[in-house]
């Protein structure tokens, strides 16, 4: 098989999908109800559209393209208000969060549906250990090497990402002391972790064809890369993000990535390179592990530094060029809450340490996805 | 079996008596019974204790007396408090400003029910108490075996959910029309309003108790986690002294306990997991409820008439159940498909039905032979059946485990 061909699209524009948890509003644990809440949410014309995902207790939305941040949040908005609609008709509740604090993976059932079937015969557990919830932001690239370009120029910002979006300290009950936990859960996969670099789409489809060769791949699905080009929409996929416990904050995340990629193309700062992916990895655990509080060494000069400096100081320079796309609201919230050392596994955290009993942490998160204030 | 028994007590002298002796090993035999028929057939457990308990009542095991009494009628209104605590603690009052049409169901199907059953019982030939007392117990479908079943088969979902509402929902209902009609039938010679008061009376003690046994709890989890060892210990003691109480203070112990599940649930929305603490607690008194129910339903005289009248009113029963949550279905959010496997979920008859008959029976002397006799058939035969069907129509709905193998249910999706 060969790689489709790239389709362009307009540069910057963005696309998001959120994976949801599906809860029960008598103990707050994910509860089988995505077909139900399907059912119900094709009724309600929408941006976007709704999907369900790999287990029966998680449901995926995304919005159609938009142009700006607060444009995902315009998209976003009913989307939410619906699913909560819908949820409330069916007695369940709606969070996001990277990981379900307390559901045991063994009592998840696939969808029986052949390439979900395919996979969980080829994964076993890990299939059902899948039932993780990220944020995926889109971003429009105009042709297929600016877009290689533009993903291993990303990929100096994963750890940013991940810090910013971490929202999974808990697993299986307990706090993994990690941040965002989910992360771990997909580097279980094989073809996950980073894209190889290689900055021209024809060397590219020369990769593509080898791998579909060895029989390993059969379409670019089955690579669970952290940023993934996506030739049929003409983006990059950024897929590191886990789901964040509001869309404001999935809004404001969009938000940074289109001004960074403003940033890449007005500036073209550097170029990417084989040499900063040795670093990746580690950058990628420290942010996974301390979220805000990791060490970053920058790819380029082999430099130690905190994490959340780096980040503020790319939030400054980034935000004359996110400008131009009305991102400066987001960019500044982000800002205030990483100067704060605030993100959503720390107020996890913080309501755990307050109320002891995760299920009540759920139920706060789910109410916190509401729009309604909590703590 | 009495004469073996009495043989046997001739030369045995247990501390706590012989028939705790009986009744250990009869829920020995229970808990093994109920083990090996989920093991070899796939049925659940609780129709091993239901068959154990019915071989038992058959062979004349003696100990518990009809109507419900003492040790008995305490054992079994303690069992239905803390399973009806907990269905009621699961009743989110907020749904039905969301979903009116769950409460829409719910109204048909237990109005229909009573209806259907009472009229059948008319033209059949029965009396205006037997007929409206049966059509009360008609209404009430069972969440002790639905939570057993769920619990057992692992099932989860839409169905699921909504059964265990439904059937907590009618219940309340029966409870409530039962409780108020044995007040007022047992002032035959007061006047209408004296006959009100004693129903305002017994209502407003069930409703007073449930709103005591809400607070104390309320209160206690301030100091205790909601998950934690002893406030599951602290809610069981409360229930027993409840169970204890109620009948004494004019109430009803399982009305005031759903009632109880209610309020915590709505004024207090927090989730908390007593079941996971209480775990071999409850099924230990789960298993006795089984065992009693159909220890004293098989006790009950049979006849082709009898069976006749029986079939006829489960007949008219599962007819309306089905009709009820089909009609109400409609904008409630759930498929065709969904309210079917739902209405055959709302089969099963158990101790509720058990405790209102008995309480119907000791208001209606003159009624109460015949009214037992075909409500403890009808209770012993839903009892087993209707757990069946539950299974069943959990598997079907996708929802449950069926002993063969898992299910799952089928829909389109994506890749990870």
């Amino acid at each position: 098989m060969s790689l489709e061909p790239f389709h362009a699209s307009e540069a910057l524009s963005l696309g998001v999908e959120l994976e949801l948890q599906l809860l029960n509003t008598h103990d707050y644990d994910l509860a089988p109800y995505a077909a139900d809440m399907l059912r119900l949410m094709q009724k309600i014309p929408l941006p976007g559209s709704v999907v369900p995902e790999m287990t029966n207790s998680m449901i995926e939305v995304s919005t159609g393209i938009c142009h700006s941040s607060a444009e995902v949040l315009a998209q976003l908005t009913p989307i939410r208000d619906a699913l909560v609609a819908c949820a409330d008709k069916l007695n369940i509740a709606v969070a996001g969060g990277g990981t379900h604090p307390f559901q045991q993976w063994h009592e998840r059932r696939i969808y029986d549906k052949p390439r979900f079937q395919e996979l969980s015969q080829l994964y076993g557990y890990l299939s059902k250990q899948f039932t993780i919830f990220g944020q995926h932001v889109h971003i429009g690239c105009p042709s297929a090497d600016e877009a290689l370009l533009m993903l291993h120029r990303m990929s100096r910002f994963i750890p940013h990402c991940i810090a910013l979006s971490a929202s999974s300290p808990f697993v299986q009950g307990q706090d993994t002391q990690f941040d965002s936990a989910r992360l771990n859960s997909v580097f279980a996969f094989p073809l996950s972790g980073r894209a190889p670099c290689l900055l021209t789409w024809d060397e590219f489809g020369q990769y593509f064809e080898k791998m579909t060769r060895t029989g390993v791949v059969k379409s670019m699905k089955d690579f669970y890369w952290d940023i993934r080009p996506k030739p049929e929409f003409g983006t990059i996929e950024i897929r590191v993000f886990d789901t964040p416990l509001s869309i404001e904050r999935a809004a404001a995340l969009a938000g940074f990535v289109q001004a960074l990629a403003a940033w890449f193309l007005a500036e073209q700062p550097f170029v990417p390179q084989e040499d900063d992916y040795l670093v990746y990895t580690y950058n990628r655990f420290q942010a996974c592990r301390f979220g805000l509080d990791a060490v970053y060494v920058d790819p380029a000069s082999g430099a130690h530094l905190p994490l959340r400096e780096h980040l503020l100081h790319t939030l400054e320079r980034i935000a004359v060029h996110g400008s131009a796309y009305g991102t400066q609201a987001a960019l500044d919230h982000l800002a205030r809450e990483v100067a704060q050392g605030q993100n959503d596994a720390r107020w996890l955290r913080q309501r755990q340490q307050h109320e002891q009993q995760l299920a009540e942490v759920s139920r706060q998160a789910a109410l916190r996805f509401r729009g309604q204030a909590v703590g | 079996m009495n004469e073996w028994w009495d043989l046997w007590a001739q030369w045995l002298r247990p501390s706590a008596g012989l028939p705790t002796v009986q009744w250990s090993l009869l829920l020995a035999c229970a808990a093994l019974v109920g083990h090996l028929l989920q093991r070899y057939s796939g049925l659940p457990k609780i129709v091993g204790y239901s068959l154990v308990g019915t071989l038992a009542g058959w062979a004349g095991f003696g100990g518990v007396l009809w109507p419900l009494q003492g040790m008995g009628l305490f054992l079994l209104e303690f069992g239905v408090s803390l399973v009806l605590f907990d269905a009621g603690g699961r009743i989110a009052l907020r749904w039905f400003r969301h979903n009116p049409m769950v409460l829409v169901q719910s109204l048909l199907e237990a109005a229909l029910s009573a209806l259907l059953v009472y009229q059948l019982l008319l033209w059949l030939g029965q009396s205006v108490p037997v007929a409206a007392a049966l059509a009360v117990v008609a209404m009430a479908a069972s969440p002790t075996v639905l939570t057993r079943v769920v619990h057992e088969c692992h099932a989860g979902g839409p169905v699921t959910e909504r059964a265990i509402t439904l059937s907590t929902l009618s219940t309340l209902y029966a409870l409530a029309l039962a409780t108020a009609g044995a007040a007022w039938v047992r002032r035959p010679d007061a006047s209408a309003l004296d006959a009100l008061a004693a129903v305002l009376v017994v209502l407003g003690v069930s409703i007073a108790s449930a709103l005591t046994l809400a607070v104390l709890l309320r209160a206690a989890l301030r100091l205790m986690s909601p998950g934690s060892e002893s406030g599951a210990l602290f809610l069981l003691s409360l229930v027993a002294a409840l169970s204890a109480l109620a009948a004494h203070l004019g109430g009803s112990a399982p009305l005031a306990a759903l009632l109880a599940g209610m309020i915590v649930k709505h004024r207090w929305p927090r989730p908390w997991a007593w079941q996971r603490q209480l775990g071999p607690v409850l099924s230990l008194v789960t298993m006795l409820m089984f065992v009693l129910v159909s220890c004293v339903a098989a006790q009950a005289p049979w006849s082709m008439a009898v069976a006749t009248l029986v079939l006829a009113l489960l007949g008219a029963r599962l007819l309306a159940k089905a009709c009820g949550v089909g009609l109400g279905h409609i904008g409630s959010g759930t498929s065709a498909r969904q309210a079917l496997w739902l209405g055959a979920a709302m089969t099963p008859l158990s101790a509720v039905a058990l405790l209102i008959a008995s309480q119907l029976v000791l208001a209606l002397p003159e009624s109460g032979p015949a009214l037992a006799a075909i409500a403890l058939p009808a209770i012993l035969l839903m009892e087993l059946v209707g757990a069946v069907l539950v299974t069943w129509a959990l598997y079907r709905a996708g929802e449950g485990i069926w002993p063969w193998g898992r299910t799952q249910r089928q829909t389109k999706g994506n890749a990870p």
